[in-house]
């Protein structure tokens, strides 16, 4: 009786799942970026865990209580956690504190070319990297989101009222210039093109500015908060969730002022809760609050394939490697799949 | 099937500076209950509280823009909340210390307004310590005092030991008068057994046909215009619906800045179930709670808490939403 069950449960599995290793790790995945082939995760008790395309994964004990961000920093990734530490880890297992706010949680952690990022309240702290102190760049309110251009020049920091963006002049002085729209700004983005910024907010709604005029420009018509979006293929496509579709804004040419988004149906209607663009395609990622995942092509909804079954609870965590060949998906209940994409 | 989690109760301790609002939070931690609790202060508080699971915060309030001029929320809770919700140990309660000058009605919108706050943790009750000795003249001059008093559904005389007994029939007496529904502990050093202040429900709509409170006819003298008081109103007539709603949807957009809080249990025409409900300012929860006891009488009970209450013809209104 019992191995008629496996049996049927194990059909339920999608191939995916079948030839990759699933984890029931019982702590939520709150990150996870690649480095080069590799996925490093972070999970809500401070461990971190490196998946890699051969060996075992390996798990660290970073930090003493929820990792609350990561970013990809060349072969390390930066963590900020709840317990005010701030770290730098290897792929190795090394693991640096950088700083150590005590009981101040590091809210956003951003990296670009060795220059380190991270805000802690209504402070965020630049180390240049040839340089050991950081400089502290001041806000009049708690900092929800932090990133760099694609360059690196400019670093987005949203928080109440809008968007501060900073920049150094020629003379290596640090100069802000400021976005304004009333109400509490979450997560931010330039797109890849550098020609717009956008912010996810705490009503169900995204604000954009096109940089070049600051004309600005609300996407909504949400059914709850849009907790994750990304650009996709250069900047064809912003590809949000918060809805049960994973809704597409067209970015090409005019952007999307006037047109109307490409809205990407899944099986159930279950809402998005997360977005991982395919690099470098017209496809996306999309993790749904029942812990499904779908890969769809955005201009062809009929090409949408099913990575990961539900586990009955929320995406949380999708990073590709960059050899587009394995991905990892992680949930609230600490659900895990590691997985090949292609088959062999 | 979504994630059934238990939703974690969240307590919010509030009462004017010097009170005894660390007091009670260090007796909290420091007790033996084996429960693990977060308590989340603000940078301002007037003592250390020593603890690991301990989060500093800064009262960030602001505005939703839902065109809601009321609506106001604090930021930093719902970054907070949502960032305890990661953790791999699941908390049994959380505390939220405010400043002694603070107003509670974000943090109690807060709830009602962030669905994921709303998913995961669910605000259990407001309970607001106040000084037995000075409560008097500090709710003469300073309205957070008497806000905090108004929006407590404990609270917490505490120094009476300092007091003569007289005198704290005569604070117990202005509590009343601010807020009916209150339930008024009296205690030296905050102490009072845990029970009694966390884990009380005291905003499920259940709970508030468990315990119904004094729906008495308050008595309504004038003092100062914008003292705080409180209204309440009976009545075994069937109500009509559609006027009831009418009524009170306006009544709570257009004058809900004035009324901090609302409660009542409903009997509608033509309608088996009870409908209860209750709100803070403009936000409001309610829901049909089944059917009426057989052994008891049907009957309408509403109360208000709030600021020139006495200037909304609410006896008018309420009776106009009667059926015949």
């Amino acid at each position: 009786m019992t191995t008629d069950l496996n049996q049927f449960l194990e059909l339920d599995k999608t191939k995916f799942e079948q030839r990759g290793i699933q984890l029931e790790i019982g702590v939520p995945v709150t990150c996870a970026v690649s480095i080069g082939n590799n996925i490093a995760a972070g999970f809500g008790d401070g461990t971190v865990r490196i998946f890699s395309s051969r060996e075992k994964h390996k798990t660290l004990k970073a930090h003493k209580g929820v990792i609350l961000c990561m970013s990809r920093d060349g072969n390390n990734i930066l963590t900020g956690g709840d317990d005010g530490f701030f770290l730098k880890i290897s792929l190795n297992g090394e693991i640096n504190e950088i700083t150590n706010f005590g009981s101040r949680w590091v809210d956003h952690v951003a990296a670009y070319n060795g220059n380190l990022v991270c805000s802690s309240g209504k402070v965020v702290y630049y180390w240049d990297k040839n340089k050991k102190e950081p400089k502290s760049l001041n806000h009049d309110s708690t900092i929800g989101g932090l990133a760099f251009d694609a360059k690196g020049r400019r670093l987005a920091v949203s928080r109440y009222g809008g968007v501060t963006i900073w920049k150094k002049d020629y003379s290596n002085k640090w100069k802000s210039t400021k976005l304004d729209w009333k109400g509490s700004h979450n997560k931010v983005s330039f797109s890849p093109d550098g020609k717009y910024l956008v912010t996810s907010m705490q009503e169900n709604v995204l604000r954009c500015w096109r940089l070049k005029d600051k004309l600005d420009f609300a996407m909504s018509g949400y059914g709850s908060k849009v907790k994750s979006f990304a650009f996709i293929s250069d900047t064809s496509y912003l590809a949000t969730s918060g809805a049960i579709y994973a809704i597409c804004w067209p970015f090409d040419g005019e952007g999307p002022m006037g047109r109307k988004p490409i809205c990407l149906p899944y099986i159930g209607n279950k809402q998005v809760t997360f977005i991982e663009p395919f690099p470098d395609e017209k496809a996306i990622f999309a993790g749904l609050s029942d812990g499904s995942v779908f890969l769809s092509q955005i201009e062809n909804e009929n090409n949408t394939i099913i990575i990961r079954s539900f586990t009955g609870s929320e995406v949380s965590a999708i990073a590709m490697t960059d050899d587009k060949s394995s991905i990892f998906i992680g949930d609230m209940n600490g659900n895990t799949l590691w997985t090949s994409i292609w088959d062999q | 099937m979504e994630e059934t989690n238990r939703q974690v109760p969240v307590t919010v301790l509030t009462g004017f500076l010097g009170a005894g609002k660390t007091t009670l939070l260090n007796r909290i931690l420091t007790e033996q209950h084996g429960k693990k609790y977060a308590v989340i202060v603000n940078e301002f508080g007037e003592q250390g509280i020593d603890n690991d699971l301990v989060v500093d915060a800064d009262e960030e309030v602001f505005e939703m823009n839902n065109g809601c001029i009321c609506c106001t929320v604090r930021g930093d809770l719902i970054r907070i909340l949502s960032g305890l919700m990661k953790r791999a140990d699941k908390l049994d309660a959380i505390i939220v210390e405010t400043t002694g000058l603070a107003d509670p009605a974000p943090v109690a919108q807060t709830f009602f307004v962030d669905q994921d706050v709303a998913n995961k943790t669910k605000l259990d009750a407001i309970v607001t310590v106040a000084d037995a000795v000075h409560l008097s003249s500090q709710i003469e001059d300073h309205h957070e005092a008497e806000e905090q008093i108004a929006f407590g559904d404990v609270i917490l005389l505490n120094k009476i030991d300092l007091v003569k007994d007289e005198n704290i029939e005569v604070v117990t007496k202005r509590i009343r008068k601010i807020n009916p529904f209150a339930k008024i502990i009296k205690t030296t050093k905050c102490g009072t057994p845990l029970k009694e202040i966390l884990n009380l429900d005291a905003f499920s709509l259940k709970r508030i046909l468990e315990v119904e409170p004094d729906f008495l006819e308050s008595d309504h003298d004038h003092e100062h215009d914008d003292d705080v008081t409180s209204l309440s109103f009976v009545s075994d007539t069937p109500l009509d619906m559609e006027k009831f709603q009418n009524w009170f949807g306006k009544l709570l957009q257009t004058k809900g800045q004035d009324i901090m809080r609302t409660k009542g249990i409903l009997n509608f025409k033509d309608e088996n179930d009870r409908y209860v409900f209750q709100g803070v300012h403009m936000l409001m929860d309610a829901s049909p709670m089944g059917k009426w006891p057989e052994n008891k009488k049907r009957s309408s009970r509403l109360v208000f808490i709030g600021r020139n209450l006495d200037t909304m013809n609410l006896k008018e209104g309420f009776e106009a939403c009667k059926s015949e």
